[in-house]
């Protein structure tokens, strides 16, 4: 930068500038003692004007912010080290509620709560400031979901389809991929911001993901793989790991709601992932139960539905009038040992629009993704599918139900009838065509390509432990001899009559000489 | 801290007869002359907060110190607090019901910190500044303290008025940290 031109005599004309109304300005403060600190919570008496979730200032440069007003005392939760606040020290209001800076800055940065980097690359200048705590639109600044958030996931695009500006809650328990499901779609939404999406008339997704209460050591590996896969580029990583106070892991979701907004209000589109709400609501019933708020069922305060759903409803569509932007939201809930009737999953599952359920059999057993379509749902999504994509979803969703039910009887064994076999074959053939690895999201139209052969019976003569293989090659050379078919699916998003027939007559050909390579 | 508000109370009962019976300031100097007492006794303070000596002795003892000194309204309310159990609150009661006699006769209690001693002069001056700010009479608490340099803070209930050199330092320093406009003079 220009540092040597900077001359000494101009920094001491700068100095002597600033320090001229130096004796004349009086600062006017208010200000409270400590009674009692300590876990992250403290009591301050005074700070009789004192606002909801106004922030304080304590010594040693530590913020707290104010959650309970009462008769004679405050109560306030800790942003920093409370080791080193003492009972009497005097603290000051700051006459702000708890705000982050927002910005495009704040892409490919990793940051805490209150939008101080934190991964060592330097202070983040500029942008302005929002509350973290913010209302929800109402019904007249919204519209319809209609727009389709594509997550690169063959099992979710085509059966639980997510739309711009919906909720879509992730739930399973440990070990099951919910993390994996939510990075999937963030790096899945680096084609929104190619030129090919320009074209195609699709707007560009800005993601979001909000780590909660989870090791530095996971949070710095998602970190690692977002930026391996170039995802980091359109990416805000804010983290409140297990080693900050449970205050920052109670308010981080709320911030990741706040920067979403921002792009959100500018008439951009922006996806937020809260990895995970069962862990923020275990840290905001740490701080009441501190504050001595009196315990509910499984000893959560009274307010945990409200603590869920004023975040989730941020997420929205706005109309066109403000510029029609979308926040999307993929909460996360682990659940323990496979039950979804705990209080926070029951609350989180009728806030959303749908859930994506994901099962350590299915995963354990090698279905990956491991989600359970059968009762996984979208509430909203149907009607941002683009209709290509409706058309040969429509029928995979009853196949799968139907092979479920038979494949209960098939453990007998013996004496099926011909149509029974024959939708065991294709239902099994459907599941393995599902299965797809993590990192590798998936386009709409190879994606359309892919279920339309299954459902259209040309995989049902090839061996199951071949389909993977099949479709990794009739992706191959659609993209080498057919890449105008590909890229009408994708600019017409529907599939004509005509379009049908070129692609059975492909799928024909392909067909027969796949199952060359089987038999030799 | 929990005990203000049971204080409080009875300070407020003790002000309604004091006020009915025009000796506010009597029964302010009794209470005042027991405070002082137990401020300067640490055995006259272990007495009463002490569970296992009987009513009737605390009674006795409090009967024999001030039975001369103080009025009978004063005796009759330390005599119901003992019988409530409730004579530890007895220097809570004697600040709270100083602080009710202030409000009561627009006293404001103000604290102010200087560097170094005020000339009279110049408390006159700030005690005048003061009323005319709040428009209520200002009785000044003046101390000592090194550590803001220069200038004065003045303390009015919650709210701070800083013009001391230290808070100056202080914003200076905010202000470098956070590499704000430095060509701007303060807002």
């Amino acid at each position: 930068m220009g540092m040597a031109e900077v001359r000494p005599e101009e920094v001491s004309a700068i100095l002597r500038r600033q320090l001229a109304g130096f004796e004349k300005e009086a600062d006017i403060y208010d200000v409270g003692t400590v009674l009692q600190v300590g876990d992250g919570v403290a009591r301050i008496y005074g700070l009789t004007k004192a606002l909801m979730s106004e922030l304080i200032e304590f010594p040693h440069g530590v913020f707290g912010m104010v959650l309970n007003l009462e008769e004679d005392n405050v109560g306030c939760i800790l942003f920093g080290e409370s080791s080193q606040i003492k009972e009497g020290d005097t603290v000051k209001r700051t006459g702000r509620v708890a705000s982050m800076p927002v910005g495009e800055q704040m892409l490919g940065r990793v940051i805490n709560p209150l939008g101080q980097p934190t991964d060592g690359r330097g202070p983040i200048s500029g942008g302005t400031y929002m509350p973290i705590e913010r209302k929800a639109l109402g019904v007249i600044q919204r519209q319809m979901v209609k727009e389709p958030l594509q997550t690169g996931i063959k099992a979710v695009d085509t059966m639980i389809p997510i739309g711009r500006g919906q909720r879509e809650l992730i739930i399973g328990d440990r070990q099951t991929g919910k993390t994996a499901i939510a990075l999937d779609a963030i790096v899945n939404q680096k084609y929104t911001h190619t030129e090919k999406a320009k074209r195609e008339g699709v707007k560009p997704v800005y993601c979001i993901y909000v780590a909660i209460g989870q090791k530095s050591s996971t949070v710095a590996q998602v970190v690692d793989k977002l930026q391996q896969e170039g995802a980091m580029d359109y990416t805000t990583v804010i983290a409140a790991t297990a080693s900050d106070p449970a205050p920052m892991q109670y308010i981080a979701p709320y911030s990741g709601a706040t920067l979403g907004e921002f792009f959100r209000d500018s008439g951009r589109h922006a996806l937020v992932v809260y990895d995970d709400l069962t862990k923020q609501a275990q840290s905001y019933r740490q701080v009441s139960l501190l504050l001595r708020r009196p315990p509910g069922r499984e000893a959560y305060p009274g307010d945990v539905f409200y603590l869920h759903s004023r975040l989730l409803e941020r997420a929205s569509k706005l109309s066109e009038e403000l510029g029609g932007g979308s926040l999307t939201a993929f909460p996360v809930i682990e659940t323990q040992a496979g039950d979804v009737s705990a209080y926070i999953p029951t609350n989180v599952i009728s806030i959303t629009d749908g859930q994506i359920y994901l099962e350590s059999g299915l995963f354990n057993s090698g279905v990956r993704p491991g989600i359970n379509v059968g009762i996984s749902v979208s509430r909203v999504g149907g009607n941002a599918q683009i209709r290509a994509m409706r058309k040969v979803a429509g029928r995979l969703r009853l196949e799968l139900a139907q092979y479920r039910e038979l494949e209960a009887f098939a453990k007998f064994g013996s004496d099926l009838d011909k149509a029974t076999l024959a939708q065991l074959r294709r239902g099994s053939r459907l599941v393995e065509l599902l299965k797809q690895d993590q990192y590798v999201p998936m386009a709409v139209e190879e994606q359309i390509v892919a279920v339309f052969a299954g459902t259209n019976g040309y995989l049902d003569e090839i061996p199951v432990e071949h389909v993977r293989r099949y479709e990794k090659e009739i992706l191959e050379m659609m993209n080498l001899k057919h890449p105008d078919l590909l890229q009408e699916i994708a600019e017409k998003r529907d599939l004509s009559d005509d379009m049908i027939s070129r692609l059975k007559t492909i799928l024909r050909e392909f067909t027969d000489s796949f199952k060359v390579t089987v038999t030799a | 801290m929990k005990n203000v508000r049971v204080a409080r109370r009875y300070a407020q009962a003790l002000m309604s007869i004091a006020d009915e019976q025009h000796s506010i300031d009597a029964i302010a100097a009794d209470l005042e002359v027991i405070g002082a007492a137990i401020r300067g006794s640490r055995d006259l303070h272990l007495l009463i907060a002490s569970p296992v000596i009987r009513e009737g002795k605390k009674q006795a003892v409090f009967e024999e110190l001030f039975g001369k000194h103080v009025g009978r309204v004063t005796r009759g309310f330390v005599t119901l607090l003992i019988q409530k159990h409730r004579e530890v609150l007895l220097p809570e009661v004697v600040e709270q019901f100083s602080e009710l006699r202030d409000e009561k006769q627009g006293i404001l209690n103000v604290d102010v910190g200087g560097s170094t001693e005020l000339s009279r002069a110049q408390e006159g001056d700030l005690v005048q500044r003061l009323e005319q700010h709040t428009g209520k009479k200002v009785r000044l608490h003046f101390a000592v303290d090194k550590a803001i340099k220069g200038g004065l803070v003045v303390r009015i209930g919650d709210t701070v008025l800083d013009a001391s050199v230290r808070r100056q330092l202080e914003r200076l320093r905010e202000r470098f940290r956070e590499g704000g406009p430095l060509t701007t003079t303060n807002a």
